[in-house]
């Protein structure tokens, strides 16, 4: 016994499996929930120019994403995954869509929807063929018509009440020329309308209306490579192209949610191609199609409908641009 | 992380894919080679690629260091007695990858009378048959890991057009810095090695690739070639020293051969076929020290490492030497040991049994604690892309992990699981926790029956 006693006790549980035995460290976890910290520059400037009912609007869309992730995931009885945070995601991607003067309970209502139909039903994170958060947007447009094209307000930093008001890209359906006339003319003396759009000064929903905002949250998750710019460049792009049929081209570009889509709706890993060329071909789609809608359509935005169109297009796009395999084929010589 | 990918590296590389996994060589690359010599040693007789060789010895017999004690009936890699002894047991036990195999296991006496393995006079001068002939009598198997019998990759067909010999001293694993080791120390037997590896397959170039995070063993190589005066020697061979990029996994071979050469390894070929012959550092000692001592092989230079071990250390061990005696010479565990590997970390396998020991190539044996791997189990694929940027091959793991979630494994061919070596760039990079690689095995696993089925 006493020799026995220096071997070295075989540990109880070692585990057995095939390399690698080490790991980046990064976990789809990690990474959602940086996507969802780089959207936060985006609602706070909501709240600062539309109050507190963007954060009501908010946490209503969210719980109504988790609650249908959990009850999901209690019906198929599988591990729970709302701490992911990818339900979250959703949840803000959703509330980001939406008009900021919208009823609380609607986004509520709303995010359950699209987390049932777009996520759950096809088998959970990694199977939707849809971004969940647009799918959301538009049933509610189906639903709740009114409420989701009449609540704009106009932004207005520390202003204790905001007014209803339209968007640009809304007028111009409606009125073309002669709205934005209008429209120019209501600008304080010497204010650039540009930039008033680009530092987020005008209605539109919630997440949508601060390119600065949104660009600020994207160039974090560029610099943690969590996104890469083929697909947000190459819708910027196309929309670019569809520009000049636009009464004011620049206005255009910085109107709707163009940047909201372009960096955070249709870089979502699942629902998007792998390959930088598969990525551009995914992105002058969506860039092209949008603008085809905004120009043409029945609705004044067409990121929304483009981005899901060319979702359905990503399957197709992984199979057609595939990666360069290192040695050529054919037998050595 | 770049945005796109115009970041070049200026030391040369291999063309697409790799990681850079955090290196843990500091746990044992300032720790000169110490030998360790058991009282036991069990030598499973399936050491390389090929067929077993069949016990020569039985019970009760004695042995002498270096005496054959297996062979292959009909010509193949003998296996010798590490230790001089007494044969205790001829019985099956467990082995690293083939989990049981034949094993004679001898008890140590005396080391009196046993062999010096001195130089042979004239060995510079031999025959290239006659060297061959010494590497395989000596049963020289390529030590980086692989076990490929070394006299078979130096035999070339006939038709073969080689200029190229390089020495991979990459050791691009994680943790391991036993060829570092060999490099520093021993820089006189790498390089007389290269120099009779090159001399057998008669090329004029011979070039040793060091990853530049082992700067200090080029230095020493080089000045090792200077001061031999290899160049008056052999004025035939010209031996160079080029730093590579420290990127996982510079040492695979078709990766090497790029890095050094700029030539790609066609399909399914070998460097063989673009003029190149790879061999490992410690190999190329063994070459030197089978053609000019006629030593077989007999011992590996292993690192034991991890956060497990109280002590890592670089180890000089006779082969058959089993993990408990290692453990217990290296101080035991230090905390909870969740995972033991032979080999690295990336491609090293998991063992279940202390008993196992160490085989011809055994270049690691780490002892990992829970903080330094990941037990948690696997997610879904959420398309990130990531294992695509990381395949050296440029494969899809992705897909292929998804066909055989859902059993169709002989639809993965597409996506190029044939050409998989299972380096581990993937998984390493998946941040769902997939076992990309273990779905490759999976897929090639069904190939392998499906041909089976056919013949």
């Amino acid at each position: 016994m006493s020799d026995e006693s220096d071997k070295p006790a075989n540990p109880l549980h070692l585990h057995l499996s095939s390399g690698p035995h080490i790991f980046s460290g990064r976990s789809t976890a990690q990474i959602m929930w940086m996507v969802n910290l780089s959207l936060l520059p985006a609602l706070l400037w909501a709240w600062a120019v539309f109050g507190w009912a963007v954060l009501a609007i908010t946490l209503s869309s969210i719980l109504g994403c988790v609650i249908a992730e959990y009850a999901v995931c209690r019906i198929a009885k599988t591990a729970s995954t709302i701490a992911d945070g990818s339900a979250v995601c959703s949840g803000l991607l959703l509330a980001y869509t939406l008009p900021p003067g919208m009823p609380i309970w609607m986004p509520f209502i709303g995010g359950m929807l699209a987390l049932i139909f777009t996520k759950g039903i096809f088998g959970g994170l990694g199977y939707n063929i849809f971004n969940v958060a647009l799918v959301g947007r538009a049933m509610m447009m189906a639903t709740f018509p009114v409420e989701m094209t009449t609540r704009w307000l106009t932004p207005a930093l520390g202003k204790a009440d905001a007014v209803s008001a339209a968007t640009f890209l809304g007028q111009i359906k409606l009125g073309g020329q002669e709205a934005l006339t209008k429209m120019l003319a209501a600008l304080p003396d010497g204010g650039q309308l540009w930039f008033e759009f680009f530092l987020g000064m005008r209605a539109g929903s919630i997440g949508e209306v601060s390119v600065l905002m949104i660009l600020l949250g994207a160039a974090f998750l560029l610099w943690k490579g969590i996104i890469k710019l083929y697909i947000p460049l190459s819708i910027l792009v196309g929309v670019a192209l569809m520009a000049p049929f636009s009464p004011a081209p620049a206005i255009y570009m910085l109107s709707g949610g163009l940047w909201l889509g372009a960096f955070f709706m249709a870089t979502d890993y699942v629902t998007s191609p792998t390959q930088p060329r598969g990525q551009i071909i995914f992105g002058l789609g969506i860039g092209l199609l949008t603008g085809i809608i905004r120009n043409w359509g029945g609705y004044p935005e067409g990121i929304c409908y483009a981005i899901m169109l060319m979702n359905i297009l990503t399957p197709a796009l992984n199979d057609w641009f595939r990666p360069k395999r290192l040695t050529a084929g054919g037998a050595p010589s | 992380m770049s945005l796109f990918s115009w970041h070049k590296s200026a030391l040369p590389t291999f063309s697409r894919g790799g990681v850079h996994p955090e290196e843990h060589k500091g746990l044992t690359e300032n720790l000169p080679i110490e030998t360790f010599i058991p009282t036991t040693v069990s030598i499973p007789v399936s050491q390389s690629l090929g067929a077993p060789a069949e016990p020569l010895v039985a019970k009760a017999a004695m042995v002498k260091r270096g005496d054959v004690i297996a062979t292959v009936p009909g010509g193949g890699l003998s296996l010798h007695a590490p230790i001089s002894g007494i044969v205790k047991s001829v019985q099956t036990g467990p082995h690293p990858t083939l989990v049981h195999d034949t094993t004679i296991t001898i008890l140590a006496k005396s080391a009196e009378g046993d062999p010096e393995f001195a130089e042979q006079p004239g060995w510079q001068t031999l025959a290239i048959p006659q060297m061959l002939d010494r590497i395989k009598e000596a049963g020289v198997v390529g030590l980086g890991g692989a076990a490929f019998p070394t006299y078979r990759k130096l035999m070339l067909p006939k038709d073969a057009k080689v200029d190229t010999l390089v020495i991979n001293g990459s050791e691009c694993e994680p943790y391991l810095t036993c060829d570092y080791r060999v490099m520093l120390e021993e820089s006189e037997r790498v390089v007389l090695g290269s120099w009779v590896i090159a001399k057998i397959i008669g090329v004029k170039n011979c070039v040793i690739g060091i990853e530049s995070n082992k700067q200090p063993a080029a230095e020493q190589m080089r000045k090792t070639i200077a001061a031999l005066g290899m160049e008056a020697m052999d004025p035939a061979v010209k031996m160079s020293v080029v730093v590579t990029e420290t990127k996982y996994p510079q040492g695979s071979e078709k990766q090497l051969v790029q890095s050094l050469t700029g030539r790609l390894v066609p399909k399914g070929g070998l460097p063989l076929h673009v003029g190149v012959v790879v061999q490992n550092v410690a190999t190329a000692v063994a070459c030197l020290d089978a053609v000019r001592n006629r030593k077989p092989v007999i011992e590996r230079v292993l690192t034991v490492s991890g956060a497990g071990i109280k002590n890592p250390k670089n180890l000089r061990v006779p082969i058959g030497t089993s993990v408990e005696d290692i453990i217990l010479h290296c101080g035991g565990y230090n905390g909870d040991v969740v995972k033991i590997l032979f080999g690295g970390p990336m491609m090293g396998r998991t063992i279940a049994d202390l008993d196992v020991s160490v085989t011809k190539g055994t270049s690691g044996l780490l002892f990992l604690t829970e903080a330094e791997t990941n037990l948690n189990s696997y997610q879904p694929c959420i398309s990130c892309g990531e294992c695509l940027d990381a395949c050296p091959m440029g494969l899809e793991p992705n897909r292929v992990s998804q066909y055989i979630e859902v059993n169709r494994p002989l639809e993965t061919e597409q996506f190029g699981v044939k050409e998989c070596f299972e380096c581990g760039c993937c998984s390493y990079s998946c941040p769902s926790h997939r076992p990309l690689v273990q779905f490759m095995q999976v897929a090639k696993a069904a190939y392998r029956r499906q041909e089976r089925k056919a013949k």
